[in-house]
C-alpha cells in the first residue's frame, strides 16, 4: 500500500468519524434517525464561507460554526426532535422535512452555486516518504485527539455515566435525579455541533453547496449499519471499514465503484447482520 | 408530636384508563416510617410510584413541607427531596456497581454502607446486571440511601435479600430515621415491616382497608388484612 493511499484512507476515516459520531449519538442514544444530520454538516461548512465573505479572521470560523449549528440544533430539538425521542421511524419523517427546510433556507441566503474556501494551512509536508497537505495532517491529528478525549470523558466522567444510565432506563434515571430532558437536549446539540465541525474542516477540501450533506449522511448511516450502534468501538469499526474500503476501491478503480461496494456491503449487513459487527450491551 | 413532612389526599391513579388505586390519603411526619402492606397486586407499588412521581396522579393532592408537588415529575420530586427505590428494574444493569453508586448525589456515607454490605465493596467493577437478585436489591437500596433526601420511598427492599442483610437494611433505615429522614416502606416481610414502621396502611383492591399506628396494631391485625 502506497503512503499516499494510507494517508488518504486516514483522512477519509477521520472526517467520516467526525460526521458519524453525531449521528451515532443521536441515533444510538436518543433513538432519533436524524435525516437532517447531513444539513448540519453543510451548515458547519458554511462557517468558513461566512468569515471569508465578511472579511473576518479565520480564527472566528470555529465560534461561528459552533454558534450557528448549535443554535440550529437547539431550535430543532425544542420544536421537533424532543417529541420523537425513542421513535426512530417517526423521527425519520419529521427530520426529513426539516432537512428540506434547512436546505431551502441556506439556498435563500447563499444561493445554489458552489462556494470555495481556501485552506487555512496551505502547503505540504513530507510524511511517510511523500508530500501531503499540512492541513489534512493537522485535521487527522486533531480528530484523533478529539476521539481519545471523548472516549476518556465518556468512560470516566459522571455525565458519561448519566448518559449511559438515561439510555438504559430513563424512568430510573429520573428517579435518581437525572434531568433526562436536559441531558437529551445536550446530547443532541453535541452530536449536531460535532457534525458541524466536521463540515467546517471539510470545507477547504470540497465544494460547499446546499446539497453537500446528503452524501455524508448516507456514508455515516452505512458506517453505523456495519459497525453497530451504541458504542464508540462499533463506530470506529464502521467508519474504518466504510471509509477505508471506499478510499481503497476509489484509488484503484473509481469513486463510483467504491460507493457501489459500500452500498452493497451495507445492504448485506442490514439483511444478514442487522446489529452490525459490534454492539454494546 | 412530629411536624408533617408529606401529606397526600384522595390519590387516584393507575395505568392509562385503568385506575389501580383510589382515594388514598395519609400523612408522614418527619423522622417517621409509614409501612404499606397488602397482598400481591393490590396497588402497593402503584401507590409508591404515584408518591415518587414515576406515575402521574389522575386525582388528588400531594404536599411536601406544605408545598404542592402534585403534578411534578419524578425528577423534580427527587430534586425536592424524595428518594425512590422501585421494586423492579431498580439498578442500571449495564453499569458497574461503582457507576451505579456514583449516580447518587452524595457519597458522604459511602464508607458506612460499604462496610455494612461488604459484598458491594468487593464487586465495585462488576456489571450490576450480572449480580444476583438480592445483591441488586442491596445495590439499589444503598444507592437510594446515599442520597441526602428528606423522604425515602422503598418498594419491597427485602425481596430476595438474605436475612442477615435484611437486618442490616433495618439498621441503616433506623440510622437515617434518627437523623430525621422519613420513609415510606412498601414491604411484604412482616418482620421488617413491624420492626421499623411507626404507622401502617393496609391496602386491598387499591383502597385503604386498615390504618393504625404501631402501638394500636397487633401482628394478627396485619395478618388478617393479608388474608382478606
Amino acid at each position: 500500500m502506497s503512503s499516499i493511499l494510507l494517508l488518504n484512507i486516514l483522512w477519509q476515516v477521520s472526517i467520516l468519524a467526525m460526521v458519524t459520531i453525531g449521528l451515532g449519538i443521536v441515533f444510538g442514544q436518543l433513538k432519533i434517525m436524524n435525516m437532517a444530520h447531513g444539513e448540519l454538516v453543510m451548515i458547519g461548512a458554511y462557517a468558513p464561507v461566512i468569515t471569508s465573505h465578511l472579511g473576518l479572521s479565520g480564527y472566528l470560523q470555529l465560534p461561528i460554526c459552533v454558534a450557528t449549528v448549535g443554535l440550529t440544533a437547539l431550535i430543532m430539538e425544542r420544536t421537533v426532535i424532543r417529541h420523537f425521542y425513542g421513535r426512530p421511524f417517526d423521527s425519520l419523517l419529521a427530520t426529513w422535512g426539516l432537512s428540506i427546510l434547512m436546505r431551502e433556507i441556506v439556498e435563500m441566503i447563499f444561493g445554489r452555486e458552489y462556494q470555495s474556501v481556501s485552506s487555512p494551512l496551505p502547503g505540504t509536508m513530507s510524511l511517510l516518504g511523500t508530500d501531503y497537505p499540512i492541513y489534512r495532517v493537522v485535521v487527522i491529528l486533531g480528530v484523533a485527539v478529539f476521539f481519545f478525549t471523548l472516549l476518556l470523558w465518556y468512560r470516566r466522567s459522571k455525565v458519561g455515566t448519566e448518559i449511559k444510565a438515561m439510555v438504559e432506563n430513563p424512568a430510573l434515571a429520573q428517579a435518581v435525579g437525572i434531568n433526562t430532558s436536559r441531558l437529551s437536549s445536550v446530547c443532541f446539540v453535541f452530536g449536531a455541533v460535532s457534525a458541524g465541525i466536521a463540515g467546517m474542516v471539510l470545507a477547504p477540501t470540497t465544494r460547499v453547496e446546499p446539497m453537500m450533506g446528503l452524501d455524508y449522511l448516507i456514508r455515516s448511516f452505512f458506517s453505523l449499519v456495519v459497525g453497530g450502534l451504541g458504542s464508540l468501538e462499533g463506530l470506529f469499526i464502521g467508519v474504518g471499514l466504510i471509509g477505508g474500503i471506499q478510499s481503497t476501491i476509489g484509488a484503484f478503480f473509481n469513486q463510483t465503484y467504491g460507493y457501489l461496494f459500500v452500498l452493497t456491503l451495507s445492504i448485506l449487513f442490514l439483511w444478514l447482520k442487522p446489529n452490525g459487527l459490534y454492539r454494546s450491551n | 408530636m412530629t411536624s408533617t413532612l408529606l401529606r397526600f389526599k384522595n390519590i387516584v391513579g393507575g395505568y392509562g384508563n385503568t385506575m389501580v388505586v383510589s382515594d388514598i390519603s395519609g400523612t408522614i411526619g418527619k423522622g417517621e416510617v409509614l409501612g404499606i402492606f397488602g397482598r400481591n397486586g393490590v396497588g402497593k407499588s402503584t401507590l409508591s410510584k404515584l408518591l415518587a412521581g414515576a406515575l402521574p396522579m389522575s386525582v388528588g393532592s400531594l404536599l411536601l413541607n406544605n408545598k404542592d408537588i402534585s403534578f411534578t415529575s419524578n425528577h423534580e420530586r427527587r430534586q425536592r427531596g424524595i428518594g425512590y427505590m422501585p421494586q423492579t428494574a431498580m439498578v442500571f444493569d449495564n453499569l458497574t456497581v461503582r457507576e451505579n453508586l456514583s449516580l447518587a448525589r452524595s457519597t458522604q456515607d459511602m464508607k458506612y454502607y460499604l462496610s455494612a454490605f461488604p459484598r458491594l465493596a468487593e464487586r465495585q467493577t462488576q456489571i450490576a446486571g450480572s449480580m444476583s437478585g438480592g445483591e441488586r436489591k442491596i445495590l439499589a437500596f444503598v444507592r437510594t440511601m446515599l442520597e441526602e433526601t428528606c423522604l425515602v420511598i422503598l418498594d419491597e427492599p427485602s425481596e430476595g435479600v438474605q436475612p442477615e442483610n435484611i437486618l442490616k437494611m433495618q439498621e441503616c433505615i433506623e440510622r437515617r430515621k434518627a437523623k430525621g429522614t422519613s420513609f415510606v416502606l412498601v414491604e411484604q416481610n412482616m418482620s421488617m415491616l413491624t420492626s421499623i414502621s411507626d404507622f401502617y396502611i393496609g391496602i386491598d383492591s387499591g383502597r385503604i382497608v386498615f390504618e393504625s399506628d404501631k402501638k394500636s396494631a397487633s401482628r394478627q391485625d396485619i395478618l388478617s388484612v393479608l388474608s382478606v
